[in-house]
């Protein structure tokens, strides 16, 4: 039988904040305005969607100018994955006739949460269209019985 | 007063066809509309002044300018909206736009918009739908090959639109291209704009349209991401729901 280690104190601190900070990343994503581009970090942030299906999760992300082979999703912890892809070409502000900011990009780049638990060392991705699919596998619980 | 005034900076000729280009699924109309816009050279000739809209003003060259604004030449008058129209405004809005061309005298309205369909990255063509205001407007869609949307829910300006030219007698269809729901689709826009012609022959090339469409989807980012926003509000994905019909 295995024997289930008793949390500490500060486990469970560090649950607590985590969680927090969890929540906190949520309510920006869901309330906060923000710019779609980052002139700091030369990125654009793409549209995106997440799906839940039965069997897996899918999040599809609009990468126009994207170029084929530098796309890269990278899991960050077990519910979130960071999308970035290299454009084709530099885009300007200039290039949108704005003229009131200066910066070029050449990156697009985004995290996304997943909402249900999923295998995320399974990710597999294809490129249709420009539109970027993320699959991943969800990893389902114990079924609950009926009585 | 009315809440809404147009204001017009030019005269407008009679007998145009009036087209409606709004921010909706995909930014179809949106998207076809500036196309439009670009390839006929049309004029700015009124825009929308009113205390219902959203306190923002677009600029171009520095100067102002209205969020909806009427572009025509002798043919076609196209009121267009650069930014969503919120749900409370929609119906206001689009009254004042139908009486407002009812009285240029226009013999048609036709809005252009896009209707979305599931794993639209792998359609190998997009189809185009029509409703109309009318059963001999409905009769023309089909006699120009345009199938039509039978039965189903239609949410937005273009549901509104269609809604008040029947009630008023003025004919009019709403051409839907099959679309993404989130992303920009200037493919989908070029389908209209086909389907476009074939009704009121009204003719434009969608080649360069087609050329531009990646550029086009990075710049339209923001509008329909703002778009989105307001689909959610106006509950748009009731467009997907079975109709239960009480005849």
């Amino acid at each position: 039988m295995a024997i289930r280690k008793k949390k500490s104190f500060f486990d469970i601190i560090n649950e607590y904040f985590s969680d927090v900070e969890e929540l906190t990343s949520q309510f920006e994503d869901m309330f906060m305005e923000k710019p779609s581009w980052s002139q700091k970090n030369c990125t654009m942030e793409p549209l995106k969607e997440v799906t839940v299906t039965p069997k897996e999760v899918i999040v599809t992300v609009d990468l126009p100018l994207a170029k084929e082979g530098t796309i890269e999703v990278k899991p960050l912890d077990n519910r979130t994955i960071e999308i970035s892809a290299e454009m084709k070409r530099k885009v300007r502000f200039d290039d949108f006739g704005i003229t009131h900011h200066k910066g070029e990009f050449q990156r697009f780049y985004c995290q996304t949460r997943i909402p249900v638990p999923v295998k995320i060392d399974k990710v597999q991705f294809t490129l249709k269209k420009g539109i970027l699919e993320v699959h991943m596998p969800r990893k389902h619980g114990e079924r609950i019985p009926i009585e | 007063m009315s809440e809404i005034t147009i204001i017009e900076k030019k005269n407008i000729a009679p007998d145009a066809t009036m087209l409606f280009g709004f921010p909706d699924v995909g930014l179809v109309g949106v998207i076809a509309a500036s196309h439009l816009i670009e390839e006929l050279n049309l004029e700015e000739v009124a825009y929308i002044d009113s205390k219902l809209l959203p306190p923002l003003i677009v600029l171009h060259e520095g100067l102002p300018h209205s969020s909806l604004r009427v572009f025509a030449n002798n043919n076609i008058l196209l009121a267009v909206s650069e930014i969503p129209i919120a749900a409370d405004i929609i119906y206001p809005v689009i009254q004042a736009l139908i009486d407002w061309g009812k009285s240029k005298k226009t013999k048609m309205m036709i809005s252009l918009s896009g209707i979305p369909i599931q794993e639209r990255q792998d359609a190998k063509e997009l189809k185009v739908f029509a409703a109309g205001s009318t059963p001999e407007m409905l009769k023309l869609a089909q006699e120009k090959g345009i199938d039509i949307l039978g039965e189903g829910y239609m949410v937005g300006p273009q549901a509104v639109m269609l809604q008040k030219c029947a009630n008023m007698k003025i004919p009019a269809l709403t051409l839907l291209a099959q679309c993404f729901y989130n992303y920009p689709d200037p493919e989908a826009a070029a389908e209209v704009l086909k389907s476009l012609a074939n009704i009121a022959g009204i003719q434009v090339d969608v080649k360069s349209l087609l050329e531009k469409g990646e550029e086009i989807r990075l710049k339209a980012r923001d509008v329909m991401k703002r778009t989105q926003q307001e689909l959610s509000g106006i509950k748009k994905t009731r467009e997907y729901d079975i109709p239960l019909y009480v005849s």
